[in-house]
């Protein structure tokens, strides 16, 4: 059972297939596959948020399963062009919290997207401008499903508080203050 | 909330670190000309400046929050519209923004005074600025190009709340 943790700095995209370069950089390829992992355990988690929910919240959710799909395929297209596999799917995902209600299943949603823009801005930190493009518009597409799911936006979708802690300046040497 | 930094914070943190690194460096002949500014550091004072001014057509819709009848929104309008702009991650300190170099040079944004056209007017600004950002980025080096994404990507999410706003006061309205 794979974990659904956090993906790290990498991820996938939107459409880029017919403009993927066709021998990418292992950098590249290794973002591609970050949102792709990222990607899988998003279809699959929005498998368990649907069964919890029912009317119009379960058809958005197997609205967003389904986009989360299309962007899996999308990506596995891309790295396919690149020559390189696209990884696979895990057989099953340990879930970050545990769901038994419909809230809790809506909580699992915004996590999702939370960590699907998160994984999708690794691609934005690449500099192939089709790779770029495919990042950003994929990072706005998870920002828009979250702020459904949570009812709120935020400043900075797939920002970690880890990436927006702001350097502190070096601290005075106090000997050096304190001496004439 | 200090734990929850505002967009201005990050951004003009951003900013600063060039011109650290710059004055940090050791080679830099003090009695020559001024480097050049980092090209980055242009990017970012026009990224500050966009948020700026974001701010501020938040505040003149809102105005009158804190200056009842000075808001463009007017008196009992604008109870109404804070309540539908509530989702809305407006920066903190957004009804009181810091002087920027548009509000010193007196360019306050005019606003629509009809409540609903007023959100229609937030709401294109929205889209522009989202636009903007992304085209920042596209040119952006790695660490700028994450920020603008997530940042044009956040104003994405103001729209469809927008959006509610009109349907909600245009619903209290026929009520």
């Amino acid at each position: 059972m794979s974990k659904l943790e956090e993906p790290r700095e990498a991820s996938g995209g939107h459409r880029v297939s017919s403009r993927a370069p066709r021998a990418a950089a292992p950098g590249t390829i290794h973002a591609l596959q970050a949102a792709l992992a990222a990607e899988h355990a998003a279809v699959y988690g929005y498998g368990v948020v649907g069964a919890y929910l029912t009317g119009s919240s379960r058809a958005t959710a197997t609205a967003d399963w389904v986009a989360h799909q299309e962007a899996r395929d999308e990506l596995e297209a891309v790295l396919r062009s690149s020559g390189s596999q696209p990884g696979p799917a895990a057989v099953a995902y340990r879930l970050p919290i545990p769901v038994r209600t419909p809230g809790e299943a809506v909580s699992l949603a915004v996590i999702l997207e939370d960590r699907i823009a998160t994984a999708y801005l690794g691609l934005v930190a690449l500099t192939t401008p089709a790779v770029r493009e495919l990042g950003a518009l994929q990072v706005r597409a998870s920002a828009l499903r979250a702020a459904f799911w949570r009812g709120s936006t935020v400043a900075f979708p797939g920002l970690t508080a880890a990436a927006l802690a702001i350097p502190q300046r070096p601290a005075p040497d106090r000997e050096a203050s304190a001496s004439p | 909330m200090a734990a929850d930094p505002t967009r201005r914070v990050i951004i003009a943190a951003a900013a600063v670190l060039p011109l650290v690194a710059v004055s940090g460096c050791g080679g830099v002949d003090v009695l020559a000309s001024p480097p050049a500014p980092a090209r980055d550091v242009g990017v970012l004072r026009a990224a500050i400046a966009a948020e700026q001014l974001m701010i501020m057509r938040y505040a003149a819709v809102l105005g009158d929050v804190q200056n009842p009848g000075q808001g463009a929104a007017g008196g009992g309008t604008s109870a109404t519209l804070t309540a539908a702009l509530e989702p809305l991650n407006v920066p903190a300190g957004s009804t009181s923004p810091s002087p920027s170099p548009s509000r010193r040079a007196g360019s306050a944004p005019p606003v629509p005074t009809a409540p609903t056209a007023a959100i229609a007017f937030l709401r294109a600004a929205e889209q522009a600025a989202a636009a903007a950002m992304l085209d920042r980025m596209r040119g952006a080096a790695a660490s700028l190009a994450q920020l603008f994404a997530s940042i044009s990507a956040s104003e994405a999410t103001h729209v469809p709340v927008l959006d509610d706003a009109v349907r909600d006061i245009a619903a209290r309205a026929g009520a």
